[in-house]
Formats: C-alpha cells, structure tokens, sequence
C-alpha cells in the first residue's frame, strides 16, 4: 500500500501520529519506538525508547523541541542486528545525519523503520526552555502544528534556512503539507519496508493530494531564500583570518559543537587526544617567534579540522549553534562551507544512503584541473 | 666497496637487469649490476610513459617485503639496494669458469667525474664552454661536455664527455668537492712516440702534441731508432709511417706488438698505400691515419687511446651464474635506402626522439611543438615497420612494441594538446597482441580519434610550399595519396644492443640469424651457454611485461644454478640492532657534513650549533667532513659509539645516496636504523657570475634552509617510536594450484629450491594443453617436454601431488594460508602454505559462428592439431582449406587478442603445405599477430602460397554448406575490390583462449579478474604475475593468453616471486608501517577503502580493525582518511608531522 490516512480528532494532529505509533508498535516485528516526548514531570523534551504502548501518552511526536539530533541514539540502537526492529521518529536533518551514519557503518540501515514528517522547524534550546519554564505551554505543547501561523522568526536559524524539510529517506513520511490537518494527515510509504508496514496496518488507502507539491514549493522557496541571504552574510563575515578570528572570538575549546555534532562519529575527537598536547618547550617556541600567543592555542585549527572533517557530511541541523555556551553562530560557518565541499563532489549529505561519502571513493575523471589532468576527457 | 665474490653478475642495467637482480637479492643472493652505459634504466629511462596508463610504474618494481633492504625511491634517480652493487659504464672483458664459479673481468671506463665526490651540485656546468648535441634527448637539445647523465641522476649524477671535452680544465677548480680529474698529470706522462722518414710530419705531428698537454713525445726517424727507444722507455702509443727506408711500418707493429701486445699503434699511411694499412690493422693495429691528415683528427684519434688507456679501470670479481640483460638498440633509420628522409629532412625523427619531444625534462620541457624550429604541432604522422618486417634488409621479424608505442605516443600528443593535434599511424598490421592491449587501440581510436591507415609510405619529402613533409603512400585503394604534416615519426625497429656480438664470444651464448641472444626451446631464460642466463630484449624486441617476466625466470635459473652448486646465501633475518627501550629519553647526536670545506667556508657554524642544543635532547653536534664517503663515515661510528646516542641526525647532501651506508653504520653500532635520518645539505652551485649581494644572499638562504632541515630533523628524531616491528612466521611451503605448463613448471622451481610443495589438479593426469599440442610453430614436438615435466612433478620428493582435487575454500594471509581441498569422493584435506600459485590454465573458446557444431568439415585450429596430432588428418585429400581469424575475438564481448592463434593457423598451414602442396590455403585475417621473430613463419607461408585475405569485423566472411562436404566462404577483398567465393575442403575457426580460473576460487585469496576473466595482475607492466595481494601469484593461461614457452616463463617468475617469500623464516613490516590505536577507532572502515594494498580488514570476532604488517607499504593512506588518528603510521604520526612543520617554520 502507498499512501494511508489517519484520522484527526480534536483538531491534534500529534495524536493522530499516537495513534500510528500504536498500531506499529503492535506488529509482532517491532520492539520498540523511539520518539520525542518527555518523562513525567520533565519539562525537557527528548528521544524516548518506548516498548510499553501505554507509554506512548508522553511522548510528542510532533514537538518544537529539538534538544539532540538523536541520529546517534538510533547508531546504538542498530549497531548490530538484533532479531526484531525498533521504529524510530525522527526529523528530516535526524534521518539525514543516521544515513550518513550507516554508511560510515555506524548503524544499520534495516534494522529501523524510520518514521518522519515534513519539519515546520524547531525553536533553539534557549527559547523553547524560556518557553516551559514561563508556564506557556502555547508554544511548546502538542498543539504546535494546530496553528500554522508559528512566529518563523522565533524558530532557530537552521530550521529557517533548511531547504530540505522533508523526510527524504524515511519509510514512512508523515504528511502535513498541502494536507487538510484539521481532518486528517496522510501516511506515505517511501520504501519496500515502508509499504509493508501499511500494508498490515489496516487504513484506508488514499492518493496524496493534489495541492501538496504547492505548498512543499512554497516553503522550500522561502526557506531557500533565506538560506542563500545567509550565505552571503557568513561569506562575508569570514573572508579572512583576521574575521574568522573574530568570528570565533568567544570560542573556550570546550568542544560541545562537536559533541552535539550528529556526523562527528568520533569516539574521541582528535583534538582531545594526546596529539595536541604539545611540548611545553614547543608553546614557548612559538611565543619566542611571534612575541604573543593567545592560550589555548589550536583554536582555529580545530574549527577548520572539523571542517575539513565533517563538511561533506554536514545536514545543517544546527545543534552546534545549539550547544554553544557562547552563542557562536557555528551553524551558519558549517553550513556555507558545506553547501560548497558538497557541491564540489556533486554530493548531499544523507540524500541516499547508497552514495558514498566523497572523500572513500575514488575517481579517477574528477578535479581534472585540480589534479593536472585537464585533458582528461569525461568518462 | 665493491665484493669480491659475488652469487650473479648481471650485464646491463635495464628494467630486466634490474628486475633479476632485485628478484635474485630479494632472495638472498649478493649481486654484480653493470651496465655499458653511465646509468642504470636502459630505454626505459628515456621513455616516460607507457601505456596503458599513460605514466611510469617503474618504482612497482621495487620490494615490497623486506623493503627496508632497499631505498623506495623513484628508479629514474638511482636504484639502492643492499645485497647489489651497480658499476655504471662497464663491459665484460673475460670470461671464464663454469656455473658456480665464474671468474668474470670487467673493464670500467672512468667518467672523469668521481660519483663517491660529485655532489650533483652544478657549478661545473654553468662555466663548461662546449656546447653539444644532447644525447639523452636525442640530439634534439643543447648540453655541456661535462653534464648530468639523466636528468634525474641522484648518485654519479655528473660525467664527462671525453669526445667532446676540450680539457680547458675551467670545471676543475669550481668543483666543491674535487670530484673532476680531467688526467692533466697522466696526459703529460703518456708516452707516444712518431716514427717516419720525414722530418716535417714528425715536427708538426711532435707540436700539435705538445699544444694537446702530451708533454711525452719522441720522434724516430727510422724502424730501428724506433726499436731502440722502444726498448728505453715505456711508449704507450706509436704513429708509424707505412712506407719508411730500411725497416717498413709494418715490419715495425709487429715487432713493437711482440714484445708489448697492449702497446697501441696507428699507422700513417699515404693514399696509395691505405692497402698495406688495411693490412697492417691484422698486424694489431689500432687503425690508420690518410696523409695528409687533419690534425684535428689526428688528435681525436690519440685523446681516445689516451681516454681509453688511463680511464679504463679493470676489476675480476667471481661469480656463480651470470645473466645477460642487455636490450636492444634502436634502428637507425638513415642506414641504407632511408625513403623516409631520416637525418636529412629536419621534421623527421624517431619515435624514441618523440618520447623526449613528450617528455616534461625533454627539449621543449614537454610542449608539443616541432624539434627543429618550435612550430607548435597540428599534425602528426606515425611511420610504422621501419626497420622491422623489412626483407630487403634483412629484417624479417616484428620488433613487436613499435605499435603499441606508436599508438600510445598518439594518446599521449592529444592528451598534451587537448586533442586538438591530428594524429595519424601508418600501418600494416596494428598488432595488439597482449591483454590489455586491444582496449587500448579501440579507445585510441574510437574514444580519442587517433587515425589508423593501412598503408605502407612509400616515401617522405619536403612539401615544395610549405617545407613541411610530404608523405605518399598507396592506399587500401591501390591509388597513390599524399598528405602534408609537420612532423613525421618513424616508429623505428629494434636490434641487438651493440655489445652482443663480443658478449656472444665471451660467453658462447648462441645467438640468432638476426644477432640477438637464441634462448632453448621452452625455457626463454635459458642461453645456449651453462649458466648463462637471458632476460629482457637481448632475445627478442619485447615488451615491459615479457621483459620482467623473462627476468624474473633467469632469475630462478640462476638461483637454480647457484644452489646445485652449493652456494651459501646471505639472508639477514631481522636487523642487528640492539634496539632502544621505548620509554629513553631521546639522546640525539646531530653530525654535519662540512662538504670539504664548504661548510665552514659560507655557513655560520656557531649559529647552527645553539640553534639545535637549545633543545636538550640534542647531546651532541659534530662537524665531520665527506659524511659523503668512507673518509666521514669512520670517524662518525666513533663518535656514536663515544656518545652512545639512541638518535642519529646526520645533514649531508643527496640523503638517498646514504641509505646503504645507514645500513651498514646500523649494523656496526648497533643503532637502529629507523632511528637514524639523513636530511638533505641542499649546496647549491654558485654562480661565478653572480655579485655579492646575490651571493650573500644565497648564503643566508641556504644557511635558513639547513638550519629548519635540522630542526625538522630533531623533531622527526625526538617523535619517533623506538619499537622494533613485530615479524610473523612463514609457513615455508607453496600451493600450485593447476598441473599444466605453468603449473609445473612453478612447482618444480619451487621444490627445487627446497621447499615443499602441494600441486592440486582438477583432472586425473597432469600436462593440461600439452595432451593434445603436437608441435610448436618452430618446430618443435611437445610430447617429450610433457613426458620430461610429468616425471620430474611425479618423481620430485618435495612435490605432493593432489590429482582429482579441487579448492573448496582458503582462508589466510601471505605467509600463512589454509587451503580446503576436497577430491572426487568428497574428502576434504587442509593445506598450510605461506604462498599461493594459480595456474589454473585455459581453454579454446566454444563458439556457434560461421555454422560450427552444423557440418563436419567446419572445425577449430585445437580440432585440427588433434586430428594432426592422431593422423587423421589427411592433407593430400583436401585441395582447399579455409581458415578464419579472430573469431569471437577482439570484440567488445571479448576484447582481447587470443596471441597463439596466428601462430597456429600458419604453423598449421606450413605443415598442410609440407604434407601436400598442391593444397590452396586461405586464411582470413584481421591483423595477423606473428609478432617477434614468428613474423619469419608469416613470410614463410607467404612464400609457400597460402593467401592472405583481410576482412573488417563490420563484415564478417559469410559462410555455407552444401551437402557434398564443400563449405562455401564469401569475403570481400579489400585490395581487389571484388567478392570473394572460396569453395573449401575444411574450414577452420581461430575461436581463441579463454581462462578457467573461477571468480570464487580467485576471491579465497583476495585476487580479482580482469574483463577478460583472466587474473588480474598488481600492476599489467611492472607487477606482471603478482596479485595486488601480497603472496598470490599466477601464470599460465589463467594470468593471459600465452605461448607453452611464455607460459612456463611465467610459471617460473610466479615461482621467483613466491621464493622472495619462502626464503624468510619470519616477515617484517618495514618502516614505516600503519597500526590502529584501538581506543579511538569507531571500526567506520573508511582506512579500509583506503588501503591500496588490501592490508587492513576487520576481525569480526573481535570486533577490531587489523593491519597486516608484512603487507602494509607506509603509505600512509589510512591515516589521511582517518579523522581523528585512530589510523596511525608509525614512524610518520601526526604529532610528529605537525612538530616538523613547525620546525620548519621556525
């Protein structure tokens, strides 16, 4: 089956998708469902591993919430197989960051059903606790999606400027675009396992309709506007190492961007290892040649690494802007950077997880000019 | 530094010189490299690319285990390996002995530069006042008498035209190191005395000697004043007049020869009597000299006796077997008729000059214009056969690689000129004959729109307009065409390198109608000569593949040789050195060379020495001149055992040079040699014309430079890992899987050498193809080779054979693997070895064209040699037979040319003709593929009457049957124009070779097939039989389609290969080698991708990634993709990196 309904009653569309999980959670092959919701008494909203359906009342499948791209939750969920699945709700930039997981063979792809839904953005940790913590719940309860007329400019800045809202990848995507949310939302099987999944959930089978690619254009449109004004502003704010010097100015090296990085799959990032920690006769070195040095040193060095590291496989989810004590806009940096290393290789980060990440395979026709083989004709 | 003794000699230093003596040191033998010319590489080193990758592979050659035992460094710059010393421009001079025990004298002209002194710095160049012709590049460029020999030459890199050299002596005192004698002293002591009647000839004769520095002339007037001196003083050279009063010139030689039989002497002759002077050259003389002569003749005649007296160095060493690899030379096309106009028309060169015309160090540093004025080249033509499959003059063979280097020349000008350049071959057959060969010409053609034109050219002239060549030649039309190029290459044949005449006599190696080496039948390595050994093109103009492979099976006969004649050889297992505990602080001594002096002179030693105590790891600094020769060296070892440092900086210039010194100074000491590093002094040559603020600020350069080189030297010293590499154990035996040629002969080369071998054959008898194969296109019958090689595998006690058995899983790495065979019942058996052999063979190829499998008279060239073979096949009853070429072949389907069938079908055509010959023969062709010297038989056939009949893969011969057992071909004739019907007796189909070598049973070992099903090779050229994974080797029909004498070749270089394993009880990593820091690494797998060596893999049960440490070749591949240093290369961490380049910036 492709394409299912599901009901929306009291105008709760996140119940709706209770109702989803439920009955997936019921199939005999699925263990368990991981998806956002919060623990009783918690004000924070985070990835939970639901086996009893009971519990499925706390969760929020469709919160503004965004405390962790929980890619790397699902890579301990299926780093090796197990005899049955999970189910996993995830945000498009979550199943992005898991595809570029699975091919650096972090998880396995076929041991989760990913469920996703088309992402009207999420608000920045500081404003969705501001928030809870007011006693509002307008802005962060279930009934985010009842309203569409979300204030944009409150949402964080990678949402805003994310071109790729939609569950590319999932098994089964969630469709509210276009869609009558008031009465319904739509359920859209994306793979083989997917379209098994409907097949034994018993709904009323139904075409998308027609408006949907519409309305999908017009947030796309948007989005990418935004996301090309801010290009140019990062472009230009960072044009010299004197300005990217600026630009991380307030940086301490306490390296949270990376540890809320869902591609930076290092067990222990390299600038935590023993390589950096120089000889003391090395930093006096250096002092001695050019009169001053800030400490810690290697500052710079770090972001560019990661850089040169991560940008091919950025999704742009901005947790790192997110995990900044210091309100760096780290996002911005990596997503400029990315949108060009990825175009390079003619590559998009978790857009399929057959391609291979650029830098593991090679090719012998590419960067004719870079390599000295421009006569090289294409293969 | 030389040996005494050595296991092999091996004469001339080309790829397949190189090739047997790396493969004979890899295995433990001391070898003698010596090549006639003043650097090794033969050919090679003036050819930069070969196809089909269009690049250099050369280093491939190098070794890939125990590679510490030589320095991996590109082979265009020197070639360094411990257990072989090379002697640059020396010939054999005596030879005596037998196998075991050769005594060998070699005879070395000295190059008037001291390779042990020169320092490649230069200077000697900028003040050398002649100007000549650039041998390397073929003449096409400007160099000095006194020049690099390549451009690329690290050790020796300087020598000295004696020809040329006006011994203005300027180049003397620039030399920093004193390394240029140019014999001043020598040439005033040399003795020549004048004798003849006149006393205007000995005047004149006496003073433009005297102007030339010979200071020692006397003058005789008559024979017997001549005979007096003689007696008086050692004269070393005579000019004798022919025609004195009293005693005669001649009467003079021979007395002056009886005496001194070295003594040299010209003789002066008048015109009328040149006759006696001719005459007197029987008598020992030299030569002759027609008065009246040019005294500048005269004088060149004595410079060289002179250069040939004092520059010759003779040495004798001994030796057990001695291989002879000395090429072959290029036809020069301005001998004879010359219709091309080579040498006489400017745009006309050779195809080895139009590799210098690609080349980046060639005479427009690799910019496609036209030698002779620059004019950038539109259009470009490849003349082919010029000197080759030429009866006229006495050229009957294929020189075989004109055509794939012809058409690689063509890839490589469009590639320069983005394929704008137009490119055309004039050819006869386009003979594509190796594997990946026919690929090549259909992207060459098809892809890059290189022309292909059948067509003999009858003729090159200057265009009357333009001056540019003008080429006519007759079409497939038969009408005459022209076309005007800018440059015209003639892909010029192949001879016999020019020492192979007297070689022959030294050695008594036979040679063939054309000159080169003759090898035995069915063994390519083997000379007529015992222990005489061939490799490469002495035997036959080949390519780089055949040439290795050739190489490495002289190699195995040598070895062969040397081990029945109980020589003992030299295998160090694992280094001497102590070791150092990991946890020692870094004691570093730092020793710099003053260059003769140099140092002291432009350098700030003062500086150099705070600069480096300032770290305290540096213990001490020495300045120690020539660190560069055993002058330095003696004092160097004193001081490391005096300051017992666990480091060892050494700044000396052309650090490669120094590798087999490190070596050696590690085994005396004791310091490890990883724990050693040479950086590089870096002198630069001085221009005399350079002011004083230019040379002062070169002096500050250099002193900067050679200051961070240190610093970076510490930094490399103070990071670096003391550990010793684990070694793992040889499981010192071999798999052969496969009993045919091959097969056997691998096996039977291995146990030989000692080691156990396990022979696995599918079938119930071994011999594979040799069962039905009658006889070769030479002659020879197979039946006796397939009777000798069964007894010997049968009767060998090291051999276990397993008839009727067959692989049904392998598991392990080289060294150590473990093969399941099973037999026909189903009982399983587990073989252990440390090397596997595929020999797997192959088959004729079925095929349903042109009606096979549907009449009896259509049959296949493997059919009819059976019914030769068994008698049944009976040529006096047939009055046509037909045959067809390239069926199934040469197709995008199966885009190879199968090699033997040409041969086959003339080598069956000729014995048709013999049995009855009234018999018409028709073979329908497409290129006939009789490369080498089998293009005779291809003449032969022609000559006997069998016809010759082209055809275009776009239009097949169209064929049919009738029931009265006549099969009815049509062809069209290309030549004629006219359609063709040949009603024949018999039809036979060339279907070709395809491999039986399973893709399953390949993938137990880690090797891959190629398109074509066949193993694929490490690297087609320079790694021929070797798997890219360490310790599986193939030959046979399984590696390509090959001859029964290539294929025992190849079984035998596949055992060479392996013996380089066998040999070692234990395998170790060399420096450096890759290792996983376990802690980090997150098993993402990305190093394995990375690995071009197939040496990294995870253990599953484990759960960890594992390198194997005999196979990793520090590349370093893996820890460039790692991301956060979990893939680490000892010896080169990052830590280690970064502190350099900080070094370096300081």
């Amino acid at each position: 089956m492709q394409t299912v309904t599901m009901e929306v009653k009291n105008e709760d569309v996140a119940d709706a998708i209770r109702t989803l999980l439920g009955r997936i959670l019921a199939l005999d092959e699925i263990d368990a469902v991981m998806v956002p919701g919060r623990l009783p008494g918690s004000r924070s909203v985070m990835p939970l591993l639901i086996h009893d359906p009971d519990q499925l009342d706390n969760s929020d499948p469709l919160s503004p919430a965004f405390a962790l791209n929980a890619a790397k939750q699902v890579c301990r969920l299926t780093r090796t197989a197990t005899p049955k699945r999970v189910a996993a709700v995830l945000r498009p930039c979550e199943i992005r960051a898991f595809i570029e997981l699975v091919k650096l063979k972090q998880g396995l792809r076929e041991q989760v059903i990913i469920i996703g839904s088309d992402c009207p953005g999420a608000y920045p940790n500081k404003i969705f606790d501001a928030l809870t913590r007011e006693g509002d719940d307008s802005g962060a309860d279930h009934g985010y999606v009842k309203r569409p007329s979300v204030d944009e400019s409150s949402l964080s800045k990678a949402c805003r400027a994310c071109e790729h809202p939609m569950p590319t990848g999932a098994d089964l995507a969630v469709c509210l675009w276009g869609v009558d949310t008031g009465r319904e939302v739509m359920v859209d099987a994306q793979t083989d396992s997917g379209r098994e999944i409907l097949d034994r959930l018993g709904l009323k089978a139904t075409p998308l309709p027609d408006q949907r690619a519409a309305a999908v254009e017009t947030v796309v449109a948007e989005r990418t506007r935004f996301r090309d004004s801010m290009f140019a502003e990062t472009a230009a704010a960072t044009d010299s190492l004197e300005k990217l010097d600026h630009y991380f100015a307030h940086c301490v090296n306490c390296y949270n961007c990376r540890t809320a990085c869902p591609v930076c799959y290092c067990r222990q990032c390299v600038f935590e290892t023993n390589l950096f920690d120089h000889d003391p006769l090395q930093y006096l070195s250096w002092t001695r040649r050019k009169g001053m040095i800030k400490m810690p040193t290697d500052t710079i060095f770090y972001h560019l690494t990661r850089l040169a590291h991560m940008s091919t496989a950025c999704v742009g989810c901005g947790q790192c802007s997110n995990a900044c004590p210091n309100d760096i806009d780290v996002m911005s940096l990596f997503r400029t950077v990315a949108h060009r290393t990825q175009a390079a290789f003619d590559y998009q980060a978790g857009r399929d997880v057959a391609e291979r990440p650029p830098l593991s395979e090679f090719r012998e026709h590419e960067f004719a000019d870079t390599a000295g083989l421009h006569w090289r004709k294409e293969a | 530094m030389l040996r005494e003794n050595y296991h092999a000699v091996i004469i001339g230093a080309g790829i397949a010189g190189i090739r047997s003596a790396l493969d004979l040191a890899e295995t433990g033998s001391d070898v003698l490299l010596i090549d006639r010319a003043a650097h090794p590489g033969g050919l090679l080193s003036r050819l930069d690319a070969q196809f089909p990758t269009d690049g250099c592979g050369m280093c491939k050659m190098l070794p890939l285990l125990e590679r510490d035992s030589a320095e991996a460094t590109c082979l265009r710059k020197g070639f360094f390996h411990e257990r072989i010393d090379f002697l640059p421009a020396t010939e054999l001079s005596h030879l005596e002995g037998g196998p075991g025990r050769f005594a060998v004298r070699l005879k070395q002209t000295l190059q008037g530069v001291d390779p042990q002194l020169c320092i490649g710095c230069g200077a000697c160049e900028t003040v050398c006042p002649v100007d000549m012709p650039d041998d390397f590049n073929s003449g096409l460029s400007r160099s000095k008498a006194i020049h690099r020999v390549v451009p690329h030459a690290v050790v020796g890199a300087y020598v000295i035209d004696a020809a040329a050299c006006t011994r203005c002596g300027a180049c003397v005192p620039i030399c920093p190191t004193g390394a240029i004698d140019l014999a001043f002293d020598r040439r005033k002591e040399f003795s020549i005395l004048v004798v003849d009647d006149e006393l205007s000839v000995r005047d004149s004769l006496k003073e433009w000697l005297l102007n030339e520095g010979f200071m020692n002339v006397q003058t005789a007037e008559s024979g017997a004043e001549a005979l007096t001196l003689l007696e008086q003083s050692d004269v070393k050279l005579l000019l004798i007049d022919v025609k004195m009063p009293g005693m005669d010139g001649v009467d003079l030689l021979k007395q002056a020869k009886a005496d001194h039989p070295d003594r040299v002497a010209v003789m002066m002759t008048a015109y009328a009597t040149v006759d006696t002077a001719v005459e007197a050259m029987k008598s020992g003389a030299l030569d002759y000299l027609i008065k009246p002569f040019d005294p500048q003749a005269m004088l060149a005649m004595v410079n060289r006796v002179f250069q040939a007296t004092v520059s010759v160095q003779e040495r004798q060493v001994t030796a057990g077997a001695v291989i002879l690899a000395g090429g072959m030379t290029l036809f020069d096309p301005g001998e004879g008729v010359n219709p091309y106009g080579y040498g006489t028309h400017p745009h006309v060169i050779t195809s080895l000059a139009f590799e210098r015309v690609l080349s980046g160090c060639g005479p427009s540093q690799g910019r496609l214009v036209r030698p002779a004025d620059g004019k950038p080249l539109q259009r470009i033509a490849w003349l082919q056969c010029v000197g080759s499959r030429d009866c006229q003059i006495s050229a009957d063979f294929c020189s075989r690689i004109c055509c794939m280097i012809s058409l690689k020349e063509a890839v490589l000008a469009k590639n320069k000129s983005n394929d704008a350049v137009e490119t055309t071959i004039f050819y006869t057959d386009m003979r594509t004959f190796g594997k990946s060969f026919e690929p090549y010409r259909r992207q060459a053609e098809e892809e890059r729109g290189v022309n292909l034109v059948r067509a003999r050219v009858h003729s090159v002239t200057a265009s009357p307009e333009s001056g540019d060549p003008l080429l006519r030649y007759a079409g497939l039309d038969g009408r005459m065409h022209e076309a005007e190029v800018d440059l015209v290459v003639l892909a010029a044949g192949f001879r016999p390198s020019p020492e192979t005449e007297a070689l022959a006599e030294l050695t008594q190696a036979e040679r063939n109608a054309w000159g080169f080496f003759q090898p035995q039948p069915f063994a390519a390595a083997c000379s007529s000569a015992e222990g005489i050994y061939l490799a490469g093109a002495c035997t036959e103009p080949v390519e780089i593949n055949a040439a290795l492979i050739q190489a490495s099976a002289a190699a195995l006969e040598a070895g062969r040789t040397l081990r029945r004649s109980g020589s003992q050889l030299a295998l160090a297992e694992g280094p001497a050195a102590k070791g150092v505990a990991p946890d020692a602080p870094p004691r570093i001594l730092a020793a710099i060379c003053t260059c003769h002096g140099c140092l002291s002179e432009t350098r700030n030693t003062e500086k150099l020495i705070s600069g480096l105590t300032r770290d305290p790891a540096v213990v001490q600094v020495l300045f120690v001149d020539q660190l560069c020769g055993a002058d330095g060296w003696g004092p160097l070892e004193a001081a490391i055992k005096d300051v017992a440092p666990n480091r060892l900086l050494v700044a000396a210039c052309h650090p490669l040079r120094h590798s087999t010194h490190r070596r050696a100074l590690s085994r005396r000491t004791g310091l490890p040699e990883n724990l050693m590093t040479i950086v590089d002094m870096k002198i630069e040559p001085t221009e005399p014309q350079a002011d004083t603020t230019a040379r002062s600020l070169r002096t500050a350069l250099g002193e900067h430079v050679l200051s961070a080189s240190l610093q970076m030297g510490v930094a490399f010293l103070k990071h670096t890992d003391p550990t010793a590499p684990e070694r793992e154990q040889v499981q010192r035996k071999a798999l052969v899987i496969g009993g045919g040629t091959a097969g056997m002969h691998a096996a039977l080369a291995i146990a030989d050498m000692g080691y156990g071998v396990d022979l696995v054959e599918k079938e119930n008898r071994l011999g594979g193809n040799l069962a039905w194969l009658h006889h070769t296109l030479e002659g020879h019958a197979v039946k006796p080779l397939l009777d000798q090689l069964d007894d010997r595998v049968i009767q060998h006690p090291k051999i276990t054979l397993h008839l009727e058995h067959e692989v049904v899983n392998a598991v392990g790495r080289v060294g150590d693997f473990r093969t399941t065979v099973q037999n026909a019942q189903g009982r399983t058996e587990i073989l252990r070895h440390g090397v596997t052999i595929l020999a797997t063979g192959g088959l004729e190829a079925e095929t349903t064209a042109y009606g096979y499998g549907t009449h009896r008279a259509i049959v296949t060239q493997q059919a009819l040699e059976r019914q030769i073979g068994s008698g049944e096949a009976d040529a006096a009853a047939w009055d046509v037979v037909a045959m067809i070429q390239c069926v199934g072949s040469r197709e995008p389907s199966r885009d190879y040319c199968s090699r033997v069938c040409c041969p086959t079908a003339i080598k069956h055509a000729l014995y048709l003709k013999e049995k009855n010959p009234r018999v018409q023969i028709y073979i329908l062709y497409r290129d006939v593929m009789m490369t080498g010297f089998s293009e005779s038989y291809y003449t032969e056939a022609r000559r006997a009457g069998v016809v010759f009949i082209p055809y275009r893969p776009q239009q097949l011969p169209g064929v049919e049957t009738s029931p009265d057992g006549i099969v009815t071909l049509s062809v069209r004739d290309p030549i004629a124009e006219v359609d063709l019907k040949i009603e024949a007796n018999l039809l036979v189909l060339a279907t070709g070779v395809v491999p039986r070598l399973p893709a399953k049973l390949a993938a137990f070992y880690g090797a891959t097939l190629d398109s074509g099903g066949f193993f694929q090779e490490a690297d087609s050229k320079w790694r021929p039989v070797d798997g890219l994974r360490e310790g599986v080797f193939a030959c046979g029909l399984a590696l390509a389609p090959q001859t029964i004498t290539e294929a025992a070749a190849a079984g035998q270089a596949a055992a060479q290969r392996a013996l380089r394993i066998l040999c070692h009880e234990s395998l170790s990593a060399g420096h450096p080698t890759a290792a996983v820091r376990h802690s980090l690494c997150v098993l993402c797998q990305r190093c394995i991708d990375a690995c071009p060596y197939g040496a990294r893999s995870v253990d599953l049960e484990q759960r960890r990634l594992v390198v194997d440490p005999a196979m990793c070749q520090g590349c370093g591949a893996c820890a460039a993709v790692c991301l956060n240093g979990a893939a680490i290369l000892n010896h080169h961490g990052a830590g280690q990196m970064l502190a350099m380049i900080d070094a370096a910036v300081e």
